[in-house]
Formats: structure tokens, C-alpha cells, sequence
């Protein structure tokens, strides 16, 4: 946090995803420990879209990865469908209990090129996943079903399978990124920064497949980008992130028009075009972002927080409620 | 009006390839005032940062560069046939995306700033590294001597780039050529590095080209603004005349494209159907015309050229936005269903949120 606290979690039997006290941890030599990831609670609803977004170093890629187990959290949980009869606690299994799992949950990465094996054709980067799954389903059609996925996500299977990632555009090859975490008809789709690769002008086709995926094949999607505005536009709930921790968390209409926490509040009057509802003067103080190996004491965004005092030093803010659906971790939140 | 202080007629850069000519930039031509911004937009390809690499001299000598670069009077190309020494990197400099990649990572910062002002100021060793103390100080890094002897590495991205803008200005440029300065940094450091480069602009009366996707960056920083595709001029105004009256269906389609922090979730976003022109085989029509929603049969055959409807105002489209020619184009093309070029008008409403 920002702050620790987890009031934030929601209590439905919509819920699909749920993050406990997420810690990741990474030894950086000589006795020391780069803290990417500290206690990030979070919940994630079916067919919603959890946007999570913050600067290069807070931790939202790290995290993204923890959910899927590459590499396992240092300590917390992640669980799929949390109070079901079917509850799955991903850290908590391993070996061919995880693989028979992973299916429902697919990603797709920021690097639409380096993500896709030079030396293999369209189809068989799609099918491999299915040939594995056949094993479980004996019935599936491989070859159908890439073509199926393949057209869902707007590209001809008759010019495109036989092909190889080189002779796409970069938009292109996201396209089959998509298409192949599609293939295995997984619940939760991570997106880890998938337009940020790409010119403006393509970043929106892959946007609307996004969505149209997510309405065809009944996704929940979890967003990762560094693009205020993108995250804006995707997600029904956001998580912004610092160094680590979380600073706020809410639906994405109430944390957009009113921002509580001082380092969304920044965010928003840093953009290029600055939204409305903060005041140009809401900026950062300096450009460095203090080392993850000795993150400061109390609240970690006090030594950049335009608002700090003492108290930001000694305590770290717990997650309060603004609004329903609306949390923050601030010693003093809301408006200036 | 005064002459400006650079000046650019007709410029033409092509690359000979296997395939043919690429013509990365076909036919720009701009001036820019003393003390001004002009900001050139544009995605991958355009031919943006082609046209400040020729600026610059930058090019590979394979390159063929054609038409008139003047600045203050003087011949650029001429000075670059007779290596002209003390031009680039004094009167003209740049900044470039990555800084870690324009930075020497075995020289430290101070001796990479006093470098240019030792070769070109003449100035001693200990003058010079003076200097780069204080050029440091003005561009807002904190204890600038102890950065002094440090190495590109041991700094972050926001303090890099300050350092490669310390550079630039080392010997007092009149023009400052920077290209996309802030891709790759962060959104909080990138607003701190482009009101830098705004107040250095004001406070040293230099000019500034700012070359950046992103239509927003310039929005409130330049004062024209040109957009560029396949590396032709497609429209060229003043700021606040290019936001309040755009004419090219590029630019609008640019402006549509993008997710706006203000607009709601789910939004619908118009996707620029298509990917850019292969610039080695342009054809003879308007380069955009696949992907646009103007689109008429002239459009295919008969390139349109740039021409200015009102003094400071030039657009090259044969139905421009908000007149009555591309009403009717666009609305022939609705009628229809699909535009001259073959592109299903269903695409621009692939809507997000409506349900087929």
C-alpha cells in the first residue's frame, strides 16, 4: 500500500479468481530481497475485467505471473472459484494436479513477436495446446478448432495457418497470440501489457477483439498496462498499483471521477491529456521511484506524495472504504 | 514574415531495396520560426523519424535525399557534402526515444556532456566540467556534481534522458530536434520531462521539433502541428486550427482511435481497419485510401497533393472531413456498404458492447 488491510475482497459466489496476501520476493545477492510483490489482496468476478495498472516496477506483471503459478508466490494464495464445490487453490497444488488446471486460466504477454515461435507455423503454435488437451477431451477436433479461433479472432485460416510468425505485422501476431490462449477454452484470460507493443491505430482493433472475445467465449479478463487510458476503457474494475502494493482499488467509474488515493490522482494529471477531475498541480515529486530492495517505511509512495506527513513515515495506511466498491490505502484520501 | 529559421522544401528520402525504391519520405515540406514548436505525428513508418535523421545529417550514405534544407539561410545539404564540423550538435541538436541507447555506458555523465563543449566551445577541461555541473542543474537533476562522475547506469530512465537533454544543450542549439523523448518512460516522468523541454524552449528562445505517435503529446505543447503517413504530409495547420477543424480522415480516424481517459468503460473505440502501406510499392492513389472511410474512385487512381484551403491550413485528401464533397463520399460509402477500395464499412462499427 501503499497499505495492507482487506477490506477490498468481496463476498459473492460470482467471485472466480481470488488473491490473498500475495507476496513475492526475489534475492537480489548479498542477503538482500527485492520486494516486487507485498500483500496484494485482490478478487477478480466472473465475466468481469480487472484492469490493474501503474508504472514499470510496481509489481503488476509480477503479479499477473503469480497468478498463473510462473514463478509460484513467495507466500499467499490464488484460488479459482473460492467457496465452490470445485474450489481450486492453485499454491496450494502442484505437478499434474496444476497442469490439469492450467487450461482455465491463459495468457497473453506484452511482446506479440518474441510470444510466438519463429520456426513453427501458425497452426501447430495454436494446436499444440489442444494436442495436450486431447488427453482430456478425446473428442476435440484440432484442426477445426484452430480454424474456428483463427476466424474468431479476424484472420483466414486458409492464408494464415500454414504460415509463420515473421510474415505477420505485429497486430497480426497478437491476434494469434489470442487465438492460441483461446484454442483450450480457458475461463481467465491475463492480458499483460498486449497493446503497448503496438501503433495507435492497431492497439484499438486488438482492444474490440478483446471485448468481442470476451462477450463470445464468456471470458473474465484480467488487464495489466501502464496506460491509464487503455485500463480506462477495458475495465469494469481497476487496481492501481506502487511499488508493490496496493494504493486503490474500485470500479472503474467511481475511481476514475474520483480519485482518493494522491498517486492515482497523479497519474490522472500526468497523462498527456489530463483528465478533468484533478488539478494540474497534482504532481509527483521527482521522477526516481524508491529501490524495491528497501522500499520506505510506512506508506512506500510518501518519498514522491505531494501530501505527506509524519504519519506517512511511521504507519502504513490500512484499506479504507470510500464509497461502495471504492477502497483506498491513504492517511489522507480524497480531494485536496 | 520574417525568414524562417528552417526551412524545408520538397524533401524526398528514398532507400534503394531489392524490391525497389523505398520511398520513406515523399514530397515535406514545412518552415518553422525562430522560438517555435512544430510537432510531427505520425505511427511506425511514417517517415517521421526519417525526416529528423536527414535533418540532422544521420542518414547512411546509401540514402537519397532530395530537395532543400535551409537553415537560417544557409544550405544544410551543402554543409553536410562539406562535413561542416560545428553545425549539428551546436545550432542543430536531437534527443532520441531510448536514452540509455544515446548514452556512452563506459564514459561517466560528466565527461559525455563536457565532450561536445570541450570539441566545439574549446573550452578546458576544467571550464567544461563546470559547465556540465550547471547544465545539469538546469535540467532539474538533483546534486548535480555527484552525477557527474556517475554512469549511465547507475541512473533511471527520467534521469537519463535529462542527461541526454543536457547534452543537447550543451552548446546552446537554436533548434532542438526531439524524437519521441518520452516513449520510453513512464507517464509521471514524461509530463516532468516535456514541461522541461517547454520551459528550456521559452527560456533560450530555441525552436523544437517534438516527433511523437501520439496526438496528445502535442496537443498542448506545439504550436503547428503536421501528420504524416507513408511519408507524405496529410495535414499541416496550427494547433487549436488542426483540433477545432481537422480535415484529413487520417487525423480523424488518429483522434478516434485512442481511449480517452474521460470516456466511459466499454466505450466504443473506431479501429483504423488495416495496417499501413508497404512503402515500397505504394501505387498511384492516396496511400490511406484502403483504410479509409472517405474513400471515393479518385481516391485509387489519382494521388491527392497538399493543398491549402486557408492560409496555415493544407490538407491532401480529396474529400476532406466536414466539407461537402467527403459528406457525400461518406455517405455514398454507407449506401453501399463497402468503399471503392474494397473495405467493408461493417468494420468501423465493429461495436464494443453491441451484441450481434
Amino acid at each position: 500500500m501503499a497499505g495492507s488491510g482487506a477490506i477490498q475482497m468481496r463476498d459473492s459466489d460470482e467471485v472466480v479468481l481470488r488473491v490473498e496476501s500475495l507476496v513475492m520476493e526475489f534475492p537480489a545477492g548479498r542477503n538482500q530481497v527485492v520486494h516486487a510483490v507485498s500483500d496484494v489482496s485482490f478478487d477478480v468476478c466472473r465475466g468481469e475485467t480487472l484492469g490493474i495498472v501503474g508504472e514499470s516496477g510496481c509489481g503488476k506483471s509480477t503479479t499477473a505471473r503469480a497468478l498463473v503459478q510462473l514463478p509460484r508466490p513467495t507466500s499467499g494464495t490464488v484460488t479459482l472459484d473460492p467457496g465452490a464445490d470445485g474450489q481450486v487453490e492453485l499454491t496450494g497444488i502442484e505437478g499434474e494436479a496444476l497442469r490439469s488446471v492450467r487450461p482455465r486460466v491463459q495468457m497473453i504477454f506484452q511482446d506479440p513477436i518474441s510470444s510466438l515461435n519463429p520456426r513453427r507455423r501458425v497452426r501447430d503454435i495454436i494446436g499444440e495446446g489442444l494436442i495436450i488437451w486431447q488427453d482430456q477431451h478425446p473428442d476435440v477436433d484440432v484442426d477445426a478448432r484452430v480454424d474456428e479461433v483463427l476466424r474468431a479472432v479476424g484472420l483466414d485460416p486458409v492464408v494464415a495457418a500454414s504460415r509463420r510468425p515473421h510474415e505477420f505485422s505485429g497486430g497480426q501476431c497478437q491476434r494469434i497470440s489470442i487465438a492460441r490462449a483461446l484454442a483450450i477454452d480457458p475461463e481467465i484470460l491475463i492480458c499483460d501489457e498486449p497493446v503497448s507493443a503496438l501503433d495507435v491505430s492497431v492497439q484499438a482493433q486488438i482492444l474490440n477483439i478483446l471485448e468481442e472475445m470476451k462477450e463470445r467465449f464468456g471470458l473474465t479478463l484480467v488487464f495489466i498496462s501502464h496506460d491509464l487510458s487503455v485500463v480506462r476503457n477495458v475495465s469494469d474494475r481497476v487496481v492501481v498499483m506502487y511499488l508493490g502494493k496496493v494504493c486503490e482499488i474500485g470500479n472503474s467509474d467511481s475511481l476514475f471521477s474520483e480519485p482518493a488515493h494522491p498517486y492515482t490522482r497523479v497519474l490522472l494529471a500526468s497523462a498527456p491529456e489530463p483528465s478533468t477531475v484533478v488539478d494540474a498541480s497534482e504532481v509527483a515529486i521527482g521522477d526516481e521511484v524508491p529501490s524495491p530492495i528497501n522500499p520506505p517505511s510506512g506508506c512506500r509512495f510518501r518519498t514522491r506524495c505531494p501530501r505527506v506527513t509524519e504519519l506517512c513515515a511511521s504507519a502504513e495506511p490500512v484499506m479504507r472504504k470510500m464509497g461502495p466498491d471504492h477502497f483506498v490505502a491513504c492517511h489522507f484520501p480524497g480531494s485536496p | 514574415m520574417a525568414t524562417p529559421l528552417l526551412s524545408v522544401t520538397d524533401l524526398q528520402v528514398g532507400f534503394a531495396t531489392e524490391r525497389g525504391l523505398l520511398r520513406a519520405v515523399d514530397g515535406v515540406s514545412f518552415d518553422l520560426a525562430e522560438g517555435q514548436t512544430l510537432g510531427i505525428v505520425g505511427e511506425s513508418g511514417s517517415g517521421k523519424s526519417v525526416t529528423a535523421k536527414t535533418l540532422m545529417n544521420l542518414l547512411p550514405s546509401y540514402a537519397r535525399v532530395e530537395g532543400s534544407v535551409m537553415f537560417d539561410g544557409r544550405d544544410v545539404r551543402a554543409m553536410a557534402a562539406e562535413r561542416e564540423r560545428h553545425f549539428w550538435g551546436v545550432e542543430m541538436t536531437m534527443v532520441f526515444q531510448d536514452p540509455m541507447t544515446s548514452l556512452n555506458p563506459v564514459k561517466k555523465v560528466g565527461e559525455q556532456i563536457a565532450e561536445s563543449l570541450r570539441v566545439h566551445l574549446k573550452r578546458s577541461r576544467r571550464e567544461a566540467r563546470d559547465d556540465a555541473g550547471d547544465l545539469l542543474q538546469q535540467v532539474g537533476i538533483p546534486e548535480p556534481k555527484k552525477r557527474l562522475t556517475q554512469y549511465p547506469h547507475e541512473l533511471s530512465g527520467g534521469l537519463r534522458q535529462r542527461v541526454v537533454i543536457a547534452m543537447a544543450l550543451a552548446c546552446s542549439p537554436r533548434l532542438l530536434i526531439a524524437d519521441e523523448p518520452t516513449t520510453a518512460l513512464d507517464v509521471t516522468v514524461q509530463k516532468h520531462i516535456l514541461d522541461l523541454l517547454d520551459e528550456l524552449r521559452e527560456e533560450r528562445g530555441m525552436a523544437m521539433i517534438l516527433i511523437t505517435h501520439d496526438l496528445g503529446v502535442v496537443k498542448g505543447r506545439a504550436d503547428q502541428i503536421m501528420v504524416m503517413y507513408a511519408g507524405r504530409t496529410m495535414e499541416q495547420a496550427d494547433t487549436a486550427t488542426l483540433f477545432s477543424e481537422m480535415r484529413h480522415p487520417y487525423t480523424e480516424a488518429l483522434l478516434e482511435t485512442i481511449p480517452r481517459v474521460d470516456m466511459a468503460s466499454h466505450s466504443r473505440l473506431v479501429p483504423i481497419p488495416g495496417s499501413p502501406p508497404d512503402a515500397v510499392d505504394l501505387g498511384q492513389g492516396c496511400p490511406f485510401a484502403e483504410r479509409c472511410r472517405y474513400c471515393s474512385a479518385s481516391c485509387l487512381i489519382d494521388q491527392p497533393s497538399l493543398e491549402q484551403h486557408r492560409q496555415g491550413h493544407a490538407c491532401a485528401c480529396h474529400a476532406p472531413v466536414g466539407t461537402d464533397a467527403g459528406a457525400a463520399a461518406h455517405a455514398a460509402n454507407h449506401e453501399t456498404g463497402v468503399t471503392p477500395a474494397g473495405l467493408d464499412m461493417g468494420t468501423f462499427a465493429t461495436a464494443v458492447g453491441e451484441k450481434t
